[in-house]
């Protein structure tokens, strides 16, 4: 996997939401798990659910702290996600604003449960070129046309199978002989250099 | 032995070779295991060479001898020197096995060695990571879209794409000072309206994108402030709220003068387009149009009514519907005309009074500073009228007066005197003070500026070893991280402590071999001497004895009996040699016989005599196969 990264760095705001979590005066032992485990599901069911806040355990904290903590923890979550931290980072980040060991086991082990299908939300961001599936091509004859009698040249007719957001398209096109070659010869580069690159 | 074969099996399995935990030493290897190994050494070693090679035994016998034979001849390709052919893989002996594996784990290449020397650090390991990654999903096959399940979203092409869209977020943690107290109706809101973060927008992708996305800007914002900080505000001796006021003023100051000159002059911008001042003053004309249009609605309304007045009379008079039309046309055009002369007059009237007007404020200040400076010279006057109405009052009784008044004068100027005296009695401590203030005050700016430049310092300093710390932080990970991916079994220490103490066995036994030696060699010596003795003492007696075997027959006789005992002793001598060298050759071939024993003969020619009967086996089903075809 890839390799750690050394310190996520948080802001302020996110620094003292998450000392906010970590206070045992304000979250008690009761509460924690559920607070932190409202957060994961939020990120996964977001827009789904405005009272999410509202359940009977976390009554117990204030309703601007909480949603001030809340707010926090899914960045937190996010930043680690994204930066695929590893225990030792999010323990030793978390050390840093004051939680307890027992606390931070609870999030580390939320955080390896859900964390495949963080990664999977993240990833969902972005743009992906179509995928190319399949092949199919005809080789056509050229006879002649309207203004050359004689032109006697073959020629492809490549339709590619592509697949995109899930969805299948065909991108059809016709080249000649030269440039046919010219396309497969960039292929055959491309799947080159993808394997040097594989092989550091 | 065992610790070799510890080596050889931690290096084989390294290798990708299969070794269940219950194989300890060289002696416990199957022949499949064998040809496991040899085969993934070879790979590894030349690549070329071991691919064509299959890692497991064929069933066939035929294709088994064929795979030792193409075996023992890609090591023999590589290099090895020892007596090689396919029994040694399927009649596998522990010494053969042992020097040929040997052989294979040295020509390893040392890729341990290799990967610590590479250049470490953070992009060297992200780069071996992205290529790990390619590799995985080089190797994953493709999937029909119906056939993919939600655990190859990784490697297969995602499913549906949301691309980074980033929406504001509302966040209840507004609270940037500390000291000012939010108002109460927005607490109220933040906390009974106010959604959570995640359920303020409709997408859950979205809402990745806008907390990760504020979270950078926040951070971004703060990493800014701190190197402005360092680098200007420090020095400004402000503290950092002030100098946030101080540049917030500044910027609103510049943004004044600008609007300002781009305000002023809106005739050299007219020709310039549509540009922001041309903006500025198309909504100063739009002002004062509508003013001007209002004016005329309320001054014209009259006119206008009697117009409508005439025109629709006029209208009712004509019956027919076109001509109507035609007149109305008309008169709505003489109408328009009628009204935008009346409103280009209105205008002209507008635009005078407002010069007018101008010239009248401008009349109006100027009688007022007249009439204030005016106000002044009164109010002098006055006084100088009262100055004089009180010497008017003097005069009747001049002289008493003037020497009252000298005496006034006098006691004024003595009062005079004495107020500078004491002002000076005052001024010279005053001054002292102060000039020691100023000191004091010089000495404490030197003081700021001297811990100014100590804080700087220190800043820097600051800065550079938390940059060693994250460096070292992340060597240290990096280490970690190369410590687990070493192999824990192989213990380094405990290795050498037995190479040591091997080394030092074997001085040991090269001691003692040198100490049998040298005895050996006395011996040899003691040997030598002797014999050379007895030739010696021989040699003399068989002189003497001769000497006096020709005067007498009996010494003849002893003569004879000494010839014959040194023989026989001779031939004794040669017996215990004989003996000795048979000995030796015993224990010679006891030795042979042992090790043949241990390269399990009689099983391998069993297993070799059962081959053989497969092999027959196998060549009669073919004939009779050929026979049939």
């Amino acid at each position: 996997m890839a390799p750690p990264s050394l310190k996520m760095e948080l802001s302020d705001s996110v620094q003292r939401g998450l000392r906010s979590l970590g206070d045992e005066s304000v979250v008690d032992h009761a509460t924690f798990p559920a607070l932190v485990d409202v957060c994961f599901r939020s990120l996964l069911s977001a827009g789904r659910d405005a009272g999410l806040l509202e359940e009977p355990e976390l009554k117990q904290v204030e309703g601007v702290l909480l949603k001030r903590i809340h707010a926090a923890t899914t960045t937190f979550i996010l930043e680690a996600v994204r930066q695929n931290a590893d225990e030792s980072t999010i323990s030793s980040c978390l050390e840093d604003l004051s939680f307890s060991s027992e606390r931070i086991e609870i999030l580390y082990s939320c955080y390896q449960k859900h964390k495949k299908e963080l990664e999977r939300l993240l990833a969902s961001i972005g743009k992906q070129p179509a995928h190319i599936t399949d092949v199919s091509w005809r080789l056509q004859y050229h006879v002649k046309n309207g203004v050359v009698d004689k032109v006697n040249e073959p020629f492809y007719l490549i339709s590619l199978n592509t697949e995109n957001k899930g969805s299948p398209e065909d991108i059809t096109f016709t080249c000649t002989m030269e440039q046919l070659q010219d396309m497969v010869g960039k292929l055959k580069d491309a799947a080159k250099s993808a394997e040097k690159a594989s092989q550091m | 032995m065992e610790e070799v074969d510890k080596i050889l099996i931690l290096a084989l399995k390294q290798v990708g070779t299969e070794l269940s935990e219950e194989v300890g030493s060289v002696k416990d290897f199957t022949s499949e295991l064998i040809v496991e190994a040899v085969v993934r050494c070879i790979r590894v070693i030349d690549p070329g060479l071991g691919s064509p090679l299959p890692t497991s035994l064929p069933p066939g016998m035929s294709a088994r001898f064929r795979v030792g034979m193409s075996l023992a001849q890609a090591c023999q390709d590589i290099g090895y020197k020892g007596e090689i052919g396919y029994q040694t893989f399927l009649y596998s002996s522990e010494t053969e096995i042992r020097s040929l594996l040997m052989f294979l784990v040295e020509k390893l290449p040392r890729e341990n060695a290799e990967a610590s020397d590479q250049p470490t650090g953070k992009s060297a390991i992200l780069q071996r990571a992205i290529a790990a990654a390619i590799k995985a999903q080089l190797v994953e096959p493709w999937l029909p879209p119906n056939c993919r399940l939600p655990l190859h979203g990784e490697t297969q092409s995602l499913g549906v794409m949301h691309s980074f869209h980033k929406q504001p977020l509302s966040l209840p943690y507004c609270i940037k000072d500390p000291g000012k107290k939010s108002l109460k109706e927005v607490k109220d809101y933040q906390r009974d309206f106010l959604p959570p973060v995640t359920a303020q927008l409709a997408h859950n992708a979205t809402v990745a994108a806008s907390l990760l996305e504020q979270h950078t800007a926040e951070l971004s914002v703060a990493q800014e402030w701190y190197n402005e900080w360092n680098s200007q505000g420090l020095l400004s001796r402000l503290t950092p709220q002030d100098y946030r006021a101080r540049k917030l003023t500044r910027l609103r100051k510049r943004i004044e003068e600008q609007l300002r000159s781009a305000a002023l002059p809106p005739t050299e911008s007219a020709f310039g387009g549509l540009g922001a001042t041309s903006d500025l003053s198309d909504i100063l004309q739009s002002f004062r149009g509508s003013a001007a249009s209002a004016h005329t609605l309320t001054k014209g309304s009259h006119f206008t009514h009697s117009q409508k007045f005439t025109f629709t009379q006029e209208t009712e008079a004509v019956p027919s519907p076109a001509r109507r039309t035609d007149d109305n046309h008309h008169s709505q055009q003489e109408e328009l005309a009628s009204l935008q002369q009346q409103f280009q007059q209105l205008c002209s009237d507008v635009d005078q009074l407002t010069t007018e007007l101008k010239h009248l404020s401008v009349t109006n200040a100027q009688v007022l500073d007249e009439f204030k400076q005016r106000e002044r010279q009164n109010n002098e006057l006055e006084e100088k009228i009262q100055l004089k109405k009180k010497t008017v009052d003097l005069l009747p009784d001049a002289e008493n007066n003037i020497v009252k008044l000298q005496a006034l004068v006098e006691a004024s100027a003595q009062r005079v005197v004495n107020l500078a005296s004491q002002w000076e009695k005052h001024r010279a401590p005053l001054i002292d003070e102060h000039r020691r203030l100023k000191e004091i005050c010089s000495n404490q700016d030197m003081e700021s500026s001297k811990k100014l430049s100590e804080i700087k310092v220190l800043h820097d300093k600051i800065r550079v070893s938390t940059e060693e710390a994250k460096k070292k932080e992340e060597i240290h990970k990096q280490l970690v991280t190369e410590l687990e991916s070493l192999p824990k079994d192989v213990s380094r220490a405990a290795y050498t402590q037995r190479i040591l103490e091997i080394v030092s066995n074997i001085k040991k036994q090269k001691e003692e071999i040198t100490k049998i030696l040298s005895d050996t060699k006395q011996l040899q010596k003691e040997i030598n001497g002797l014999t050379g003795k007895l030739d010696r003492t021989f040699a003399v007696t068989d002189e003497l004895v001769f000497k006096d075997a020709k005067k007498d027959e009996s010494v003849r006789k002893s003569y004879k009996y000494l010839a014959a005992l040194h023989e026989n002793c001779n031939q004794l001598i040669q017996t215990i040699e004989d003996t000795g060298t048979i000995l030796r050759e015993i224990r010679d071939l006891e030795e042979q016989i042992d090790t043949e024993n241990s390269n399990k003969t009689v099983a391998n020619l069993e297993k070799i005599l059962e081959d053989y009967k497969a092999i027959r086996q196998e060549n009669s089903a073919l004939a009779a196969k050929v026979r049939e075809g």
